[in-house]
């Protein structure tokens, strides 16, 4: 009988070994890796010098990196607080019965997300060019006074950026939104309108209630992609874009690691973006939580 | 009792549909396949380089090599810079492959420098050069990007001096004469009244340069003509120098406020090239490869531009700068340096293969005695017939030095940043005078200059203990 119980308790493993190796080779070493690199000043593997705490103590003071994580805090907010609003907006009114075309509108909607980044970066930076853009065109032709000249990618840098993730994100929110939004219990809706309810009581005290999970897992997604933010700036700007405006955290890694080389800096720097995202995900599950409760 | 867990993975197996072992069995038989079949490393020695238009000139040149020395047949490898530079480094410090020649821009070698000299992939060729008398063939300024700590790791392709190309046509008929110009201020005066046309909204219709804020190229030239620029010669950082600080503001000067007199009309895009061919753009600084990309981009403006030397900062000052370049070099793994130096030397000492780059890209070569060859003075439609090889050439020996360093292109972006702030004030404050400039544009230096030296103080191997 212990026989039995101890080959079947190997068989789970046995099947669970491709799984674990591949995990430890791809996942658990190289995090232990850059646990070191972060520790260290290299320049490739065999070059080597550690520095202890010396790149985080550095970080806490460097400039750039703050610039990147204020750029990045603003592009975020400006994802969370104008994107997920316009989201669930466009799903509250595709989510009309009665409206006519709804799955051409979605589709409408949907669209803009199905082209890669780096396509939307292009598009916008022949929008938002100087004399020949579209913007200033269209701008120029109603309004005559208006500078055919006017240099966004130079004066709004972030809003610039916070646009062109408005037109491709939008409509993938907004998926997230409706597919909530038809899990609403029609009967409850129906019950409080029977109540009295106005549309404003209606969408404050049993919609947005009933969503309120997928409200907020959109917002961890949102802040996670925003906080990983590289190649919409690093193509629309061509680089960290007019006084660093447009540096993320992301492409500050990237320059460090990957232009002037320094992996062990870029690491300390990786580290730190990991500690917030984890921060983020932790304060998600934490209210959800609270919620079930 | 004894096979229950056979029995159990017997059973599972079976759970699986026919197309999963379809597939395992496809992975399984490829796998064994592609180890029994192993595909033979391609033969020959492989030489790497970033630039079509470079490439396109040697190709003949190479089928030549290949025929006369298959035992040293090359393969050519056309890869972009940045994919080049990683390649390279990953290569140089993990011991992926490399090529046994490479050609290298110069924006890429200063990362190869970021390391201890032991880490730096390639060979140094000055004893090489030396011994076989090469070294005193080549233009001296041309050798600084190349050149760490004393060694020589490259052979310069290239001098890429800058000149002022101008619209001839238009300067010409507003009876401007160009041969009065010796300064920046001169250029200013001068040219000054082809400003006067103005449209329905009292903009000028025409602006003396191609210059603006963010224009890293034109900046660093104009810094390193006037004698500044990001490091010095010895390679210690100079970002706050009083020169940097009078060539920004007068930049900014240039290009704001209502006595501006620059305009952005990119390189290399349709809306600048617009601009040069509607005559929007008066002048713009030109090297010489950039000379070759207008000719096959822009020909309608062949005949009605002409060059001249940069107007200087100073009266007798250095009337020329320079732009990009590139080098081509030995790795260290490189399987035949031998056979990889007498390739460098067939293609870089070749007088046939300077005409040949000449003729399509407009490039001068860094080989001194190339110099004197007939189709550097030949008349050049394009440029109103002016003999532009000999008008660049008569500039080559003074460009000024350079040197290369892994924080180059992040010290240049904190002077390009340093240059936008400038503006900011100017329009922010309404001081547009250079003079007035002055003080913001030192507070702005000194700030690049302290963030750039932060994270180089914080860099061991940029130590110069290190």
């Amino acid at each position: 009988m212990s026989r039995q119980s101890s080959t079947s308790a190997w068989v789970p493993w046995l099947f669970l070994t491709p799984f674990l190796l591949t995990f430890a080779v791809f996942s658990i070493v190289p995090l232990g890796q850059a646990v070191i690199l972060a520790a260290q000043q290299t320049f490739g593997p065999n070059t080597t010098v550690f520095v202890g705490f010396d790149n985080f103590r550095f970080l806490a003071t460097d400039p750039l990196f703050w610039t990147a994580v204020r750029n990045t805090t603003l592009y975020a907010a400006g994802a969370v607080f104008l994107q997920l609003p316009l989201s669930l907006g466009l799903a509250l009114l595709l989510n009309r019965p009665n409206l006519r075309g709804r799955m051409i509108f979605r589709a409408i909607f949907f669209a803009p997300s199905l082209v890669g980044l780096v396509f939307v970066a292009v598009i916008f930076s022949l929008i938002f060019e100087k004399r020949t853009g579209l913007l200033n065109v269209l701008l120029h032709g109603l309004i005559p006074a208006f500078d055919v000249e006017f240099p966004w990618l130079q004066e709004y840098v972030l809003p610039a950026l916070i646009i062109a993730a408005l037109w491709m994100f939008t409509g993938f929110n907004m998926v997230y939104f409706l597919a909530a939004l038809q899990n609403v219990s029609r009967d409850l809706e129906d019950a409080a309108t029977v109540d009295g309810a106005g549309p404003w009581q209606r969408f404050r005290h049993v919609i947005l209630p009933a969503i309120r999970p997928v409200g907020a897992f959109v917002v961890l997604l949102a802040l996670i992609g925003s906080f990983q933010l590289f190649e919409l700036p690093w193509i629309l700007l061509a680089g960290p874009g007019p006084e660093n405006r447009g540096l993320t955290i992301v492409m500050y890694l990237y320059q460090i690691g990957f232009v002037t080389n320094d992996l062990g800096y870029s690491s300390a720097v990786g580290w730190m973006l990991a500690f917030l995202l984890a921060s983020f995900a932790v304060a998600h599950r934490f209210f959800s939580r609270k919620e079930q409760y | 009792m004894r096979n229950r867990p056979l029995v159990r993975i017997h059973r599972s197996c079976r759970a699986y549909s026919v197309g999963i072992w379809v597939l395992l069995f496809v992975a399984v038989l490829s796998s064994a396949l592609m180890v029994v079949f192993r595909v033979a490393p391609p033969a020959g020695l492989s030489f790497w380089a970033f630039a079509r238009n470079h490439l396109e000139a040697y190709n003949p040149m190479v089928a030549e090599w290949n025929r006369k020395h298959p035992e040293m047949a090359f393969r050519t490898s056309l890869i972009v810079p940045a994919a080049l530079q990683r390649r390279l480094l990953s290569g140089f410090l993990s011991g992926t492959p490399v090529p046994d020649v490479v050609e290298i821009e110069r924006s890429i070698v200063g990362s190869v420098f970021g390391g201890p000299e032991e880490d730096i992939g390639l060979i140094d060729l000055g004893p090489l050069l030396a011994a076989e008398g090469i070294l005193e063939q080549l233009n001296p300024p041309s050798l600084s990007p190349w050149t760490h700590q004393g060694k020589l790791y490259g052979v310069p392709h290239d001098v890429h001096p800058v000149l002022l190309a101008y619209r001839a046509d238009l300067v010409e008929a507003a009876g401007i004469d160009v041969n009065r110009i010796a300064t920046w201020q001169d250029f200013a005066r001068e040219m000054a009244p082809l400003m006067a046309d103005r449209d329905s909204q009292g903009r000028p219709r025409r602006y003396l340069l191609n210059i603006w804020e963010t224009n890293r190229s034109g900046i660093e030239a104009l810094l390193r003509q006037a004698g500044g620029g990001t490091f010095d010669a010895d390679g210690r950082l100079a970002i706050n120098s009083e020169i940097n600080a009078r060539v920004l503001a007068t930049i900014v000067s240039w290009t704001t406020g209502p006595d501006r007199i620059a305009v952005d009309a990119p390189e290399m895009t349709a809306s600048g090239n617009q601009l040069r061919l509607d005559g929007t753009v008066i002048a713009c600084l030109l090297p010489d490869w950039l000379a070759g990309i207008w000719k096959s981009d822009i020909p309608d403006l062949a005949g009605k531009i002409k060059l001249m030397p940069l107007p200087a900062w100073e009266p007798g000052g250095r009337r020329t700068s320079v732009s990009g370049g590139s080098m081509i070099g030995i790795p260290k793994r490189s399987r035949d340096p031998a056979a990889a130096l007498a390739f460098i030397k067939y293609l870089y000492l070749n007088p046939q293969l300077a005409e040949l780059v000449f003729r399509t890209t407009n490039i001068i070569p860094a080989v001194r005695s190339f110099w004197d060859l007939p189709v550097f003075s030949e008349p050049d439609p394009f440029f109103s017939g002016q003999p532009a090889g000999q008008l660049f050439i008569a500039q080559a020996g003074d460009v000024p030095l350079r040197v290369s360093t892994a924080f180059d292109e992040f010290a240049l972006s904190e002077v390009v940043n340093a240059t936008q702030a400038l503006k900011n004030f100017a329009n922010r404050t309404g001081t547009y005078d250079a003079e007035d400039l002055l003080p913001e544009a030192q507070r702005q230096l000194a700030r690049a200059h302290s963030v750039v030296a932060g994270q180089m103080a914080r860099n061991v191997f940029s130590r110069p203990d290190s």
